[in-house]
């Protein structure tokens, strides 16, 4: 999974928790808001069943307590006690407009809704006779709500359904719009990666986001045109150098082999030649470092020979005239085993003769140069250990780190650590091999290019 | 080799006398020198030169089109000399019919090394007999000479002999032999090799547990060492 991927999935999941989070605020303020309106009322709920308990009857009359009393002034309420006949047999504070006798139209009318504007309480007496209890006008509101059994069996369930339906319903809906997003924003944010690394691929201008897509197309375009024009102008000076340099090589190489001239005049002429080589190298190295990095240098595998690979690195470096203050060796860790790798000999070939040059150019004292190839931990490696100087632990932690060491440029071009090394990382970064560096015992330095061994 | 008539083509004046003087130093004294296209294919049908030096970029026509024209008609040893050194230029070339494309900035020695073995190898000196420590090896008749006996040599081993001859002084890696004389799949042939190796001394060395001629290169390959430069 990717950081792309990452983010849209983390995306989801937060908006599904704000949505859960959403719910469960509101299911807690529904219930405050109850707790809130229940507080807001009367301190205590009136009951006629328990005012009842305070009405007892004395012989053909009834007589209140002192707390059925207090109730009812505390609730400024009036109240009365009806025969089964609908006759009030006792009351209290029962306004005067009030009949005293009811109709059991009137007891079922008032018992439900109001008496003459008085919301009312009532509560049937084991006798037979009915308590009301009246309240003043607007301090109750009365409803009745009567439904069928399977009616409300019908709402209750439809309601839950209803919930349920809006909650997946908001769930998918969001799914959508956000893969819809990830579906547009994927190949833009893909694309921006691609421009940071150099690699961009054109994106396809259209949808909603097209002109997001054109812009990322044109600052790719000019990525590629100044990549262009910078590897082109290499290209151009490195060519317009090659001829003016071959005139200093040829005839400095002409100087130096003139036995009529004088000695010095030999030597400095094989001085000249000497740094030429330098220079044609360093345009060799430019050239092919500026296009391993713009991606212009098109790779071309082959099945290689790890083994005849190292012999052919190291034999063209002593074919080419090797010092003698150095030894350079190699060997096969398991002679007579193959190592095949799927690689560009050429750049390969480059790669471990600057590694060689690398050891001979930083030793001008001298030193044994020791190239082998072998396995190690399941991979093919080639190691250069040299007997020389070495590097600093620091200097060989900023190699293993990947980055360059600084150019420690000091007068003399042999100290320059530039081109060749950054060329010895890109060529093994293009064929996917890892390079580790490490002091050599008792000291030098020895470098170790592992590469992925090919199945089958 | 001095026999050899070299046709040196550059539309740079200085470059052309530079390579006269190279050439010249290196023995070959029969030079001819063209500063265009147009007068390259001149000379080249008026001379008929052994071998061309063909720079690429000029003013008329590039060297690419007057090795087309030349390809044409004859087969005559072409090496491209040219500051275009990107891979796809030494492809275009190659593909066109060169024999051989060496970029600039060029070392004299191995452009003299280069015209050589091109030469060696289009016109080779059937009487040439290779001068070593002990021995001498007549290409020829695929002889090996010693103490004025003639050893004859088996076909690989002449192959051998040949793709050492034509690296005289430099090591030759055991893939490289290998591939001499088993092909492009080779892998696994070494101990062969060591036979021919073991097999060419006998014939060629005075002392084949001691050899002086053809040297073993640990871990690397083999060196043939000419009588001269024999140690």
């Amino acid at each position: 999974m990717n950081a792309i991927q990452r983010f849209f999935r983390r995306y989801i999941i937060s908006t599904v928790g704000i949505i859960l989070l959403f719910f469960c605020v509101n299911i807690a303020l529904f219930f405050a808001v109850l707790l809130v309106g229940s507080a807001s009322g009367s301190e205590s709920s009136f009951s006629v069943q328990v005012f009842s308990d305070h009405l007892s009857p004395q012989g053909s009359t009834w007589i209140i307590d002192d707390t059925g009393l207090r109730m009812l002034e505390e609730n400024q309420a009036w109240a009365m006690l009806l025969d089964p006949s609908g006759t009030v047999v006792w009351e209290h504070a029962l306004p005067e407009n009030l009949p005293r006798s009811y109709t059991s139209a009137e007891v079922a009318s008032f018992s439900r809704w109001y008496l003459e504007d008085y919301p009312v309480k009532v509560w049937g007496e084991p006798d037979g006779g009915l308590l009301v209890i009246g309240f003043p006008p607007r301090s109750w509101i009365k409803y009745y709500y009567a439904l069928e059994q399977p009616y409300l069996t019908v709402l209750c369930g439809g309601s839950v359904a209803v919930f349920l339906s809006n909650l997946l319903l908001v769930v998918f809906l969001i799914l959508r719009n956000t893969r819809k997003v990830e579906k547009a924003m994927t190949p833009i944010l893909q694309g921006i990666q691609d421009v940071s690394q150099g690699k961009a691929e054109p994106l396809q201008e259209r949808g909603e986001l097209a002109e997001i897509c054109t812009g990322l197309n044109r600052a790719a375009a000019y990525m590629r045109q100044k990549d262009n024009t910078r590897a082109e102008w290499i290209r151009g000076i490195s060519h317009d150098i090659r001829t003016p340099l071959s005139m200093v090589l040829g005839y400095a190489s002409e100087l130096e082999e003139n036995e009529s001239l004088p000695r010095d005049a030999r030597t400095q002429a094989g001085i000249i030649r000497r740094e030429g080589e330098k220079i044609k190298q360093l345009i060799s190295d430019l050239n092919l470092t500026t296009k391993l990095e713009y991606a212009l240098q098109p790779i071309h595998p082959t099945e290689l020979d790890l083994v005849e690979l190292c012999r052919q690195a190291v034999s063209e470096v002593i074919n080419n005239g090797l010092p003698v203050q150095y030894e350079l060796t190699f060997t096969a860790a398991q002679p007579g085993r193959v190592l095949w790798l799927h690689g560009d000999e050429n750049l390969l070939l480059r790669m471990l003769e600057n590694l060689i040059r690398n050891s001979i150019v930083h030793n001008p004292q001298g030193c044994k140069i020791r190239v082998s190839a072998g396995v190690e931990c399941e991979q093919y490696v080639c190691c250069i250990a040299d007997s020389g100087t070495g590097l600093s632990p620091s200097g060989i932690a900023l190699l293993n780190n990947g980055q360059g060491l600084p150019t420690t440029q000091n007068g003399s071009a042999d100290c320059e650590h530039g081109l060749g090394l950054k060329l010895v990382v890109q060529i093994a970064k293009a064929h996917n091999a890892r390079i580790q560096y490490a002091s050599s015992d008792p000291h030098g330095l020895t470098v170790k290019v592992f590469f992925p061994v090919q199945n089958g | 080799m001095a026999n050899h008539t070299l046709l040196l083509v550059d539309d740079d004046r200085d470059v052309l006398e530079m390579l006269s003087s190279i050439f010249r130093r290196a023995g070959y004294t029969d030079l001819l020198t063209a500063t265009s296209g147009n007068e390259a294919l001149a000379l080249w049908r008026e001379k008929n030169p052994a071998m061309i030096v063909l720079d690429v970029t000029m003013p008329d026509r590039d060297g690419f089109s007057v090795l087309k024209e030349i390809r044409r008609t004859s087969r005559v040893p072409v090496l491209m000399l040219t500051a275009r050194g990107e891979a796809e230029d030494r492809i275009e070339g190659l593909e066109t019919g060169a024999d051989d494309y060496l970029a600039k900035p060029f070392l004299p020695k191995e452009l003299i090394l280069r015209v050589s073995a091109i030469l060696g190898r289009v016109y080779p000196d059937t009487q040439e007999v290779v001068a070593l420590a002990h021995a001498s090896v007549d290409l020829a008749n695929a002889e090996a000479i010693r103490d004025g006996k003639r050893i004859a040599l088996t076909a690989k081993e002449m192959q051998l002999f040949t793709k050492l001859y034509q690296n005289a002084g430099r090591i030759v890696t055991t893939g490289a032999l290998c591939q001499t004389i088993c092909g492009d799949y080779w892998q696994g042939y070494e101990s062969t090799l060591s036979t021919h190796i073991r097999h060419l001394r006998e014939k060629i060395e005075e002392n084949p547990s001691k050899p002086v001629s053809l040297i073993t290169v640990k871990g690397l390959g083999y060196r043939l060492m000419l009588k001269e430069n024999a140690r």
